[in-house]
């Protein structure tokens, strides 16, 4: 898999692995938010970054788990992916 | 327990997660009715066990009152303690807004014996059957016997002093009184308890090595302290949380003084040696009775550790005796946990919890399902005794060799 990490899939991620409920809509809207404000806290972050690597076959990049808000996690983990499709 | 009288340590909250009742309600009304609930262990994996019957919390929804995201990272163990400590706290008419006023002057102690058994097992199976990726992280707090005491105070942010109590099944009562010392040095607020869940495949396997483990497959006859007919314990699940306060605290607010811890003291005398426990236990009821400044004749009740073994029976039969003389052969004595199971660390609690009632109530429950006693005890067996009660004892002892006692004396009594 290449594809590019949506805000979709970070929101099921969330609710999977930190038990954190947030719409993609909501978490568009809350872009810059800190993840502690949304209520995932490290260790929910590092559970998310470990069901990537696992869905993905690839691992994230060393920062990804202390990114503070969900653009800047985006932004660092589609990054490190292959482009394209 | 011996401070001065306004640093006093009282409950003043209940909170009860119980084979019996998921509520305190519910669970008294079970208490003083001497309904057994212990059946055959339904738990998914444990059915081809040698453990047949066990005391199941059932019909107990965690996400009615805890949030999803303290779900996902906690064991049913925490699950029950974050749900009884929510329920202590509403009894003790405190609420998050006193928390946000004086975060440090409410703490958390807890006992457990095992830690959370389930998740660890889930996880564990993940390891060696997917990889060490597929392992999650809350993997390296849920099964930690410490989760439940910083679970409850993350969640309710308390930010007084925390501990966690890790001295065998009688580090129930420690917990309670370990409550106490941190309210006499200053801490006007300590939620304390025990809750736990060691009805899981490898819980369960864990404990299949204890010789005083009940296999009986009848419930009627799997549990039956002080008979003729004693064959172990019958293991189980749930328990309770208190909330304890300083005398003073509580009444500048007006909380109801329900009873005062009055005096505890625990004892060491080593694992399966039951009949070194009857001076392990004498030892710890004297200390308990003496920082309660209580004679002998002043105890109304005593909550038995009734481990439901002969040599251990007679053990603990003698220390009362030893200990409160020819008193000790009037003295009503009960073991309600013959109808829910012993929970480890959390049976103390529960017994705690109905101590306190039964003072409340002048009715000691009975001790379901034991009826020929063989020992020179005047036991309760059948209904409920009404009774003037102002001071109970409630005794405990661990597989590990840990005997403790806890004096508890009605809210009333100055």
């Amino acid at each position: 898999m290449s594809d590019r990490i949506t805000v979709e899939e970070l929101s099921e991620l969330m609710k999977k692995a930190a038990g954190v409920t947030v719409s993609a809509e909501e978490l568009q809207q809350r872009y810059d938010s800190g993840f502690d404000a949304l209520g995932v806290d490290s260790l929910g972050l590092l559970g998310i970054v470990g069901e990537l690597e696992n869905r993905h076959g690839a691992p994230m990049p060393t920062d990804a788990e202390r990114s503070r808000t969900p653009r800047q996690f985006l932004d660092l983990v589609n990054s490190a992916l292959p482009a394209g499709a | 327990m011996s401070e001065p009288h306004d640093r006093r340590a009282a409950i003043t909250g209940i909170g009860v997660v119980a084979p019996n009742g998921t509520s305190t309600d519910t669970f008294w009304k079970a208490t003083q009715e001497g309904l057994s609930v212990l059946d055959r262990v339904t738990r998914e994996g444990c059915e081809h066990l040698p453990l047949k019957v066990a005391g199941e919390v059932r019909g107990f929804d965690p996400a009615a009152t805890i949030e999803e995201r303290f779900l996902v990272q906690t064991d049913r163990f925490t699950h029950f303690a974050m749900a009884a400590a929510d329920f202590a706290l509403d009894d003790a008419r405190l609420g998050q807004a006193d928390a946000t006023e004086a975060p440090y002057s409410i703490g958390v102690v807890t006992a457990a014996g095992s830690g959370g058994g389930a998740f660890g097992q889930r996880e564990l199976q993940q390891l060696w059957s997917k990889g060490s990726r597929f392992v999650g992280p809350y993997q390296s707090i849920a099964w930690f016997y410490a989760a439940s005491t910083g679970q409850i105070s993350i969640r309710r942010k308390f930010k007084g002093p925390c501990s966690v109590v890790a001295s065998d099944e009688a580090g129930g009562l420690d917990a309670l009184a370990h409550a106490a010392r941190a309210v006499r040095r200053g801490t006007d607020v300590i939620v304390a308890g025990s809750t736990e869940a060691p009805l899981a495949p490898y819980s369960v396997v864990c404990q299949l090595g204890y010789d005083e483990l009940s296999t009986v497959a009848d419930p009627s006859r799997a549990y039956r302290p002080f008979t003729e007919d004693a064959c172990g314990f019958v293991p189980a699940e749930g328990g309770a949380m208190l909330v304890v306060e300083a005398e003073t605290a509580a009444r500048e607010r007006g909380a109801d003084i329900r009873a005062h811890l009055a005096g505890h003291a625990a004892t060491f005398t080593g694992a399966s040696r039951w009949a070194e426990s009857r001076e392990g236990l004498a030892q710890a009821i004297r200390g308990a009775l003496a920082e309660a400044d209580c004679a002998p004749e002043e105890v109304d009740v005593v909550f038995a550790d009734a481990l439901g073994v002969p040599e251990a029976d007679r053990a603990e039969a003698l220390a009362i005796a030893d200990v409160l003389g020819a008193h000790g052969r009037r003295v009503p004595v009960t073991a309600p946990k013959t109808g829910t199971g012993r929970g480890y660390c959390a049976a103390p609690v529960l017994d705690t919890a109905a101590a306190v009632l039964a003072l409340e109530h002048g009715l000691i429950p009975p001790t379901p399902g034991v009826v020929a006693v063989c020992h020179d005890l005047d036991l309760v067996t059948g209904r409920a005794r009404p009774a003037e009660l102002r001071t109970a004892l409630i005794l405990s002892r661990g597989l590990m060799g840990s005997n403790s006692a806890l004096v508890v004396r009605h809210g009333a009594v100055g």
